[in-house]
């Protein structure tokens, strides 16, 4: 097992110009977990992963591993791989390198690096590294995003939208390998994806990013299970989720739906006329991140 | 555990009622090692702390029992064991699902007693 790590940022912002990104963010990462970080296209997602992991200086706020600080501490950085997003048409010192330099540049990088694992993976992939990034189709360059993030080895590890890109098969064959990693080792993984609903039973906790802020982090298995959605006549519904947190109803002539989420103790009123239905994960993330501000019905 | 998972109810309770349905089947047998929460977790693709929950529930309701360094067992009796918890939930899980449907639509009770008898021999 691995060394107890808790990774925490208290206060932490960051902005572009005027461009307020995140918003005083307080997180806490405890190590031998496989966290989800969901959010809408442009909540922050990939600002927070790096500026968790000093790639980017924050605005204000401070990140600590174990209460050290993270920024140009290079022995508390060795915790870290930040397996990014790659984009070789933008990026052009990248576009001409081949698959190898890549990985290779990457094995000197990560101090845990295991070349036996990322060669295996290379050809679980069926991956021709001599071809120069540039030539790598968009679930290829994924590919090797994850050969990084496993072969690492680091303590903590990110992925940034590992599943771009892959179809179905190489989607399930990534959770596999990370579940078997993450078995054998215990190493923490957090992992950006739009992708909910097939990342949802490998995630322990998720963590929701809107608008810059954490709406949410909780485990998942626990949030699905104290959240419905209630429909029927809006009288009705309203009767059966009195008092209770609600968000994104949803009005058709004389009906209704509405999302609820309980609270320990707390129950729907079943004896009203409704239908309470189990909602997935992403049901949940979309009632919460759709609706403009002041529709929050509590 | 061959069957698929769905988004209906949790899945830890979905682990459990999948090797439940399986002992009753015969799929497993008392005194069989069942899988490990590892392995059930790269089984299904999912957490392995939401597999040793399920796990766990069956453990407590004496239907597995772990042996230390070795695995988890079914026990002996775990089939008769399951077949009365069930018996006991099946007013809870069917007949108060189906007197709710029937009075929303105004059956009466012996409208229902009737239908029963049509599809069901004593």
């Amino acid at each position: 097992m691995m060394e107890n790590l808790i990774l925490e940022c208290k206060g932490l912002k960051k902005s572009y110009g005027k461009k307020e990104v995140l918003r005083d963010i307080n997180l806490t990462l405890e190590s031998g977990k496989i966290y989800g970080l969901i959010g809408r296209n442009g909540a922050g997602k990939t600002t927070l992963l790096s500026v968790l992991t000093a790639q980017n200086p924050a605005t204000d706020g401070e990140i600590t591993i174990n209460g050290e600080k993270v920024w140009e501490n290079e022995k508390a950085l060795n915790n870290f791989c930040f397996s990014r997003e790659i984009m070789a048409g933008t990026q052009n010192a990248i576009a001409s390198m081949k698959g190898k330099d890549y990985l290779k540049a990457a094995s000197i990088y990560f101090p845990y690096w295991d070349e036996e694992m990322a060669e295996e993976l290379i050809k679980e992939f069926e991956l021709d590294v001599k071809k120069p990034m540039v030539k790598l189709s968009k679930g290829m360059l994924s590919m090797i995003t994850i050969i990084i993030a496993l072969a690492s080895k680091a303590p903590f590890t990110i992925l940034d939208e590992p599943v771009a890109g892959l179809d179905v098969f190489m989607r399930k064959k990534f959770y596999q390998l990370l579940l078997d990693e993450y078995t054998k080792t215990g190493r923490t993984f957090l992992i950006s994806t739009h992708i909910i609903e097939e990342a949802a039973d490998v995630l322990e906790e998720v963590i929701i990013l809107h608008d810059g802020k954490i709406l949410l982090k909780e485990n998942t298995q626990e949030l699905i299970q104290r959240s419905f959605r209630v429909s029927g006549l809006e009288s009705e519904v309203k009767k059966a989720v009195k008092g209770l947190e609600t968000c994104s109803p949803e009005r058709t002539g004389r009906g209704m739906g509405i999302t609820v989420m309980l609270k320990e103790g707390e129950t729907i009123d079943d004896t009203c006329d409704v239908t309470i239905q189990p909602v997935s994960l992403s049901d949940i993330f979309v009632a919460l991140c759709n609706e403009k501000e002041g529709t929050y019905e509590k | 555990m061959n069957e698929l998972l769905n988004q209906e109810k949790s899945i830890y309770l979905q682990i459990a009622e999948m090797i439940e349905t399986d002992i009753l089947r015969g799929i497993l047998l008392e005194e069989e090692r069942v899988p490990s929460t590892n392995e059930l977790a790269k089984m299904y693709t999912i957490n392995p702390a939401t597999a040793a929950k399920g796990v766990n529930i069956l453990v407590e309701s004496g239907i597995l029992y772990k042996k230390r360094g070795i695995g988890m067992f079914v026990a002996e009796g775990a089939k008769e064991k399951i077949k009365s918890e069930r018996k006991e939930n099946f007013k809870e899980n069917y007949i108060l699902a189906m007197v709710r449907e029937a009075k929303g639509l105004g059956l009466r009770k012996k409208d229902i007693v009737s239908m029963i008898e049509s599809v069901m021999e004593d």
